[in-house]
Formats: C-alpha cells, sequence, structure tokens
C-alpha cells in the first residue's frame, strides 16, 4: 500500500487539495481602519463607561467600591454633596478619574459596583500621542457611546477612517454588519 | 536585395522586440498574481492596498528597485558582479527565439502571412535545453563574484542541481522527441493534432518532465540555490536593486519556460481538444493552458516545505534518472 500511495503521489495530492480549498476559500483579514471593523461582544472589556438612568441622572453614588476592590489602583473617586439631582443619590462624584495607563481591564470594578453605574464597555481603541487621555476623566467616561449597548457584537462591520484636527478614529456603521469568518 | 526580402527581416525584428517586450512585461502581474496566490492560500488578501486589489503595487514595487542603491561589496569581483545577473537574463530569453507560440495567422489587412515563432529550428527542443543551461553560469558567477559564503554556497548547490536535473529533464523530453519523430518544436505541436496529447502517451515521461523542471527552475520545494532558512537568500544574497530584478526577472521567465515547454512537449501546445467546439483561436488555447501551467507552479509553491539537499540529489540520481532511462526503454518498445 505505502509503495502504491508513493507511486501515485497520494499525501501530495492530498496537501494540494487542502491548499486549494484554502484558495478559493474567504480570506480572514479584517481589513481594519479603512475598510472594516470588529466589533466586540457584550461582555468584552474594554474602555469603561459611566451611566445613568432612565431620568438621565446618574448612577454613581461615589461609595468608591471600585476604588478599593481594584488590584492595580487606578481609580480615583472624590465625593461630593449634591442635592440637585443629579445622582440617584445626594452624594455624586466630584472627581471620577481612570488611569488606563495602569488599568489592566480585570472587570473587578463593574462587579463591585452596587448601582451598575460603571460597566466595561466596547471601545478598545485607546492609543493616542501624549499621556493627557491616558487618564479618563467623567466626562469622558458619561459620554454616550458610540456603540449602542444592546448591539449584539461578534461582527465585522463597515466602517471609515476619518482623520481630522482632533485626532483619528474608526467609524463604524452598524447596518452593515457580517458575521466574521 | 529586393523588397520581399527587407519584408521578411522587418517581420523578424518586429517579432523579436514584441517577444522581448512581452518577457520584460510579463512578471510584472505574474508577481503580483504570485503574492495574491500566496495570500490567498494562506487564508490572507494579499497585496491591497496600491490600487483595487493591489494591482499596481508591481508597478510600485518596480520603481523602488529602480531607485534603490546599487550596492557593489567591497571584496567582490566587481566585473563579474555586474555582468554575472545579464549572464542569467540573456539565456532565459533567448530561448524564446525557437518557442513557437501558435502556427501561421493572416493578418487580415494586408493579407499576409504570418508564423507565430521567430524561427521553426529543426533542432528546437535541442536548442531550448541548451541554452536554457547556459542560464545557471550566471547564477553560478553571481555566487562566486559576491564574495560571501551564503552565495557561494547557493552557487555550488545551484551548479550541482543544474547538472543532476537537466539529465533527467533531457532524457523526459526525449521520449516525446520519438513519439513525435522530430526535434523541431512546431512538428512535436503538430504530431498532437485532436487528441493525441504526449501526456496520454508518455505519463511518466510528464512527471519527471515537471519534477525535474521544478528543480531547473529553481522553485519550491527544489528552490535550494536561495535558500531562505539555510542561505538567507542564496546566490543574489549581495545583490541589490536592479541588478536584484534581473535575477527575479530569469527566475520568472524560466518558470513560463518551463510552462511554455510542458504545454508544447506534452499537452498539445495550441491545439484544441477534439470535442470542443472550434470558437477560440489557437493562440487563447495556448495561452490559457500556459496560465494553467503558472498557476500550478505557484499553487505547488505554497504547498509543498523545501527538500533537504541530500534528499534532492537522491530524488535526481537514483529515482527521476532511471525512470527516465525506463521511459525511453519502453517508448521505443512500443514504436518498434
Amino acid at each position: 500500500m505505502s509503495i502504491l500511495r508513493k507511486l501515485f503521489f497520494v499525501d501530495l495530492l492530498k496537501g494540494l487539495s487542502l491548499t486549494l480549498k484554502y484558495n478559493v476559500s474567504k480570506s480572514i483579514t479584517i481589513r481594519y481602519p479603512d475598510e472594516e471593523k470588529w466589533v466586540p461582544y457584550q461582555r468584552f472589556r474594554g474602555l469603561h463607561t459611566l451611566n445613568r438612568d432612565a431620568q438621565g441622572r446618574e448612577l454613581c453614588v461615589a461609595c468608591e467600591l471600585c476604588a478599593k476592590i481594584c488590584p492595580t489602583q487606578c481609580i480615583t473617586v472624590i465625593p461630593m454633596e449634591d442635592d440637585t439631582g443629579m445622582g440617584i443619590a445626594d452624594r455624586v462624584a466630584k472627581v471620577y478619574e481612570i488611569n488606563l495607563v495602569r488599568c489592566m481591564f480585570c472587570g473587578f470594578c463593574e462587579d463591585a459596583c452596587p448601582t451598575t453605574a460603571i460597566r466595561m464597555g466596547r471601545e478598545y481603541e485607546l492609543a493616542c500621542f501624549s499621556l493627557d487621555c491616558a487618564v479618563a476623566a467623567k466626562e469622558k467616561l458619561l459620554a454616550p457611546k458610540e456603540i449602542p449597548v444592546e448591539f449584539e457584537g461578534g461582527y465585522v462591520v463597515k466602517a471609515k477612517f476619518e482623520r481630522s484636527k482632533e485626532g483619528i478614529r474608526v467609524r463604524p456603521d452598524l447596518t452593515r454588519k457580517k458575521r466574521w469568518w | 536585395m529586393d523588397i520581399n526580402t527587407l519584408i521578411e527581416v522587418a517581420l523578424i525584428i518586429v517579432k523579436v522586440v514584441v517577444v522581448t517586450m512581452i518577457l520584460f512585461g510579463l512578471p510584472i502581474p505574474l508577481t503580483w498574481i504570485e503574492r495574491k496566490v500566496a495570500g490567498h492560500i494562506q487564508l490572507r488578501l494579499g497585496p491591497y492596498r496600491v490600487g483595487p486589489h493591489g494591482i499596481l503595487q508591481p508597478i510600485a514595487d518596480t520603481i523602488k528597485l529602480m531607485f534603490k542603491e546599487d550596492i557593489i561589496p567591497d571584496k567582490a569581483d566587481k566585473w563579474l558582479f555586474k555582468i554575472s545577473p545579464i549572464l542569467a537574463m540573456v539565456p532565459a530569453f533567448a530561448v524564446y527565439a525557437t518557442i513557437p507560440f501558435g502556427d501561421k495567422i493572416t493578418i487580415p489587412v494586408i493579407n499576409k502571412e504570418v508564423t507565430l515563432y521567430i524561427a521553426d529550428m529543426n533542432v528546437g527542443i535541442l536548442y531550448v535545453l541548451a541554452v536554457a543551461g547556459i542560464s545557471v553560469y550566471g547564477i553560478i558567477l553571481g555566487g562566486w563574484a559576491s564574495n560571501s559564503r551564503y552565495a557561494v554556497m547557493g552557487g555550488i548547490r545551484s551548479a550541482a542541481q543544474m547538472i543532476s536535473y537537466e539529465i533527467a529533464l533531457s532524457f523526459a523530453c526525449i521520449g516525446v522527441v520519438m513519439v513525435a519523430n522530430s526535434l523541431s518544436l512546431v512538428d512535436i505541436v503538430n504530431a498532437q493534432k485532436g487528441l493525441n496529447w504526449n501526456v496520454i502517451y508518455q505519463p511518466l515521461g510528464f512527471i519527471i518532465f515537471f519534477i525535474a523542471g521544478l528543480a531547473e527552475i529553481n522553485r519550491i520545494p527544489f528552490d535550494l540555490p536561495e535558500d531562505e532558512g539555510t542561505l538567507a537568500a542564496g546566490y543574489h544574497v549581495e545583490y541589490s536593486a536592479m541588478r536584484f530584478s534581473f535575477f527575479m526577472l530569469t527566475e520568472y521567465v524560466a518558470m513560463v519556460t518551463i510552462s511554455v515547454l510542458s504545454v508544447i512537449l506534452f499537452f498539445g501546445g495550441w491545439n484544441a481538444p477534439p470535442f470542443i467546439p472550434d470558437i477560440l483561436p489557437p493562440i487563447l488555447w495556448f495561452v490559457g493552458k500556459v496560465a494553467l501551467f503558472i498557476y500550478l507552479f505557484m499553487w505547488v509553491r505554497f504547498t509543498f516545505p523545501r527538500y533537504r539537499f541530500d534528499q534532492l540529489m537522491a530524488i535526481g540520481w537514483k529515482i527521476l534518472l532511471p525512470l527516465s532511462l525506463l521511459n525511453i526503454l519502453v517508448t521505443g518498445l512500443f514504436l518498434i
């Protein structure tokens, strides 16, 4: 048998048929950033978000549990009294900063949070040219996110690469999605 | 000298210029196709950025190669170093003096019959094998003149490989010559009218020809003269810019040559199979078959790993050479 296999190049032909199959199959390359972009799953642990409730009040009560549980101690919370109703309680965060250089995206903060105020988001393009952006302040964390929470992730979507004075960004077009591979 | 002779001479010059231009231009799309095939076999996309689907990538590469510094090593044999890319390139092109791309066609307006080959030598196949063999001098001398250990190793390997496989290659051709009763490539193609393709009568000969051809043109799995794993880049390790691209040009032209020879010797040249209606011109059949072979070479390249040098020698001397002799013997017995 083995001499016949050698005589008719069985193993070589098997290899050739495999590569031919790959040659006509779809490529797994994601054409990031100027044509496509990967939208992660909902469970993804990217840049943190601070959330609001349905009335638009901040959910964070500045209990500092996230700052205490943080293994890298990258969260700074300074509370203040507030009765204008910007938060759900009388106590809101005066300063809420996450040092993204130190953060290791373990997600303990969202586990610790009693009001589900802090959540790990789906933004992962965190590179920048100066250290200013390394500290995410409260306004940045509270800002509405590009990808809505309801959007089911795990897709490659069409994207546009935009270059402006503020920097570069990849804007996804969530309506044109496809399963990746 | 009368006017008819002048027209004939002018026609030959035009044919030579056209063939040379095509051969110079051919590696440009071929590099792109090769990289695309490589990419898709490895589930990548290949070149994608320059032009739609990276189609202008080879142009960008050519421009880059032209404007790069031409480095000549200090201790190199300067004259040999400069001349050896040309020495490798010229024979690769000279082969096409006798290769037929089709039979006679008639140019419609001036109503003149033109043959689609530069010369129909009565020793065509012999000329092709001999001239293609000279090409290895460029590689050996280039490796020697570089004054680099990697390069000289590549040159030596190339010499040993060429000698071993040239014999099997020539013997595989002899079977075809015996069937066609002629050394002329035009006659060999004409003897394969209909479906009398030599691959049916000479399957063993074709396999030997194909494997030896792979070794002749230094392609994976036999690309030991430029083995990246052990010799960096082999014989052209010290070459840069245009001189390097001459070597690459030689390699691509050699690949086209072996594809063309396979088609002419074993797959009926420009003859269409008889059961397919006669709508395509013969030259398209020829180009199509050659394109299939070129794809086959690329496909093989990105499928198989490289052989070790002792394995290469063993395949050449212990398997291919006896088999090719056997092929001649069996062909002779059938013809008697």
